[in-house]
């Protein structure tokens, strides 16, 4: 399968990079996802992990190269946001003055109907507004929420509130979705009940995967946890702006780009992984990631292509 | 210990009892000042008071009653200059949090004019608009726009992106994601702004009534007291304090019934 196929095609990164003034961030970044792929992207803090889902998200385009997605069923330009491109970030998802069930049917209510519509037509907007309300609470039901319905994000735990603002992001069916840092904020045992969450994305993937369909979620998350970016996705994904430019011709550091792109082992949600196997994949990221010491040909250490 | 909460009963039991020692300390002095000389009407006695009471509630010779047309004149003056400055001050507060071209523009001039003493402005008012209903709206209203404006813009400024940045992922347009997010985020912020700038609105109309006006409690207040008529005055301020606070508790219940998270957000 190639990524040409519409049916695989989750995101293409062609030659991103992106600077602000000197402050070069990121370099002729070139990544390819597929659909259903769960991307855990990892890399030195302020390498440009945010900016690079920034500019997939369509709200800060990249100054230079090109970022395709799917969008209404055909590849376009991610120049700018839309709602095939889902987001959660550690805080801010959630709009404090909704509710868990207003903020998950917010996005049904922008998508869906217009500024005009809800204020000339009441009886329509009542309507329509109840019809999201009940997708929305069915939603919630579905991802263990339904006791918390009505409460306001401040209300609510911040393992609670990360569950809703995944649930408002999954409610617009996007074709990617993109996570940074989602959980960084939360304990331990709250983070390890979200991952089983996104596991269970995965194997609903799978699932329809094997009865010949799209696999429906794709994803992307950013985290300083090496061991959630190994639980989660089934690709670890590296940006650093340790490789060796010199060897490339640069004077002075260009940026971070992809210096390690490898297949990790696929979990089931109810598996606790034994995660003192990863050592020689934590090991690795450490030192061509992390190490500002150790520079390498920055295609080192690419084992996956998507089109492979 | 700071901050340790008290019962109920007794936090209405001391209330009651801040009242009752205003009320005792009154007729103390009061009764004071009468043993010296029985004609005083700088603390007037309660029956005095009740004689002032009488004066402003009964239909003078001309028919009217003071507590009415004065209430209808400061009322409507208030409440016209308050509707006009609480809709501009909002607008341009929006605009400027908004539109970085407007921010730029008119962060200058509404800066410089919040710093403005309204009350020694007075003066530029009547050359402008006169001494009629005008001169008070424009008076009220430009009195508590900068600071109605500013207070908007900067809660816009504190919005964190990510906020924004979601809604248009969720497909909201520019309008949208000023009415369905900054507003609703700005909304609380605001309305406790407008209750403070209720207190400055009340005192400029005031001055300006008691210098130019023919009607109004500023009027009556600066003519009973030239009379020497403090059995007037003071029921006449016990009613503006009233009349701010009915106002100011009219706004909290909006806060409240508008913005319920806000409440629970705050604690
Ligand atoms: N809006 C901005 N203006 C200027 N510099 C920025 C901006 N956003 C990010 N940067 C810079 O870009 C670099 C990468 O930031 P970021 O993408 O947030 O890193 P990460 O998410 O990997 O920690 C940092 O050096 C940061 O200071
Ligand atoms: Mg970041």
């Amino acid at each position: 399968m190639t990524l040409a196929d519409p049916d695989n095609f989750g995101l293409q990164c062609q030659g991103v990079s992106h600077w602000f003034g000197e402050n070069k961030v990121l370099f002729d970044l070139n990544l390819e996802v597929q659909a259903g792929q769960f991307v855990g992207l990892v890399g030195p803090s302020g390498c440009g992990k945010s900016t690079l889902l920034r500019a997939i998200l369509g709200t800060h385009p990249p100054l230079k190269g090109r970022i395709l997605t799917m969008q209404n069923g055909r590849l376009a330009n991610a120049d700018r946001p839309g709602r095939d491109r889902g987001i959660v970030y550690q805080k801010y998802s959630l709009y404090p003055f909704l509710t868990a069930l207003d903020n998950v049917a917010l996005g049904l209510k922008l998508d869906q109907t217009t500024t005009a519509f809800r204020w000339l037509n009441w009886t329509g907007w009542a309507k329509k507004r109840r019809e999201f309300r009940d997708r929305a609470g069915a939603f919630l039901e579905k991802v263990g929420l339904g006791q918390a319905m009505h409460l306001y994000p401040s209300q609510m735990s911040g393992g609670m509130q990360q569950r809703v603002a995944i649930a408002q992001a999954l409610i617009m069916e996007p074709e990617i979705i993109l996570l940074d840092e989602p959980f960084g904020a939360l304990d331990e045992a709250t983070r390890e009940e979200l991952q089983e969450m996104l596991l269970r994305l995965y194997e609903e993937n799978a699932e329809v995967k094997a009865a010949g369909g799209k696999p429906p979620y794709t994803l992307i998350i950013v985290t300083h946890e090496l061991n959630e970016a190994i639980r989660v996705g089934d690709r670890l994904v590296g940006l650093s702006q340790y490789w060796d430019w010199k060897a490339d011709g640069h004077e002075r550091s260009p940026g971070a780009t992809v210096v390690y792109d490898k297949a990790v082992p696929v979990f089931r949600p109810d598996e606790r992984p034994e995660y003192a196997l990863f050592d020689d994949i934590r090991r690795e990221i450490r030192k061509y990631v992390y190490n500002p010491e150790v520079l390498q040909q920055r295609d080192k250490h690419i084992n996956v292509g998507p089109t492979r | 210990m700071i901050g340790r909460p008290i019962t109920r009963a007794k936090a209405v039991l001391l209330s009651v009892l801040s009242v009752l020692l205003l009320l005792a300390g009154y007729t103390w002095m009061s009764h004071r000042q009468h043993q010296v000389n029985p004609n005083d009407t700088t603390i007037p006695s309660w029956s005095q008071l009740a004689e002032g009471v009488k004066k402003f509630t009964q239909p003078d010779r001309k028919g009217e009653r003071w507590v009415v047309e004065d209430s209808l004149a400061t009322g409507e003056r208030l409440a016209m200059g308050l509707a006009l400055g609480i809709v501009f001050g909002f607008l341009i507060g929006m605009l400027m949090g908004c539109i970085a071209p407007v921010e730029a523009f008119l962060q200058p001039p509404i800066s410089l004019l919040a710093k403005v003493p309204q009350t020694a402005a007075l003066a530029v008012y009547f050359v402008f608009f006169g001494t009629g209903m005008e001169m008070y709206v424009a008076m009220i209203s430009f009195g508590i726009i900068p600071a109605l404006a500013v207070t908007v813009y900067l809660a816009v400024k504190e919005i964190p992106a990510e906020m924004l940045d979601k809604a248009y992922t969720l497909g909201a347009s520019a309008f949208e994601v000023a009415t369905e997010v900054v507003f609703k985020q700005v909304l609380p912020k605001f309305i406790d702004a407008v209750r403070l700038s209720i207190g400055p609105a009340i005192v400029f109309l005031i001055a300006a009534e008691m210098v130019v006006g023919d009607v109004g409690f500023g009027y009556r207040i600066r003519l009973q007291f030239k009379l020497s008529n403090m059995n007037v005055v003071y029921p006449y301020l016990a009613l503006l304090a009233g009349f701010g606070f009915l106002l100011d508790y009219g706004f909290r219940m909006l806060q409240f019934k508008l913005c319920p998270w806000y409440q629970s957000h705050t604690k």
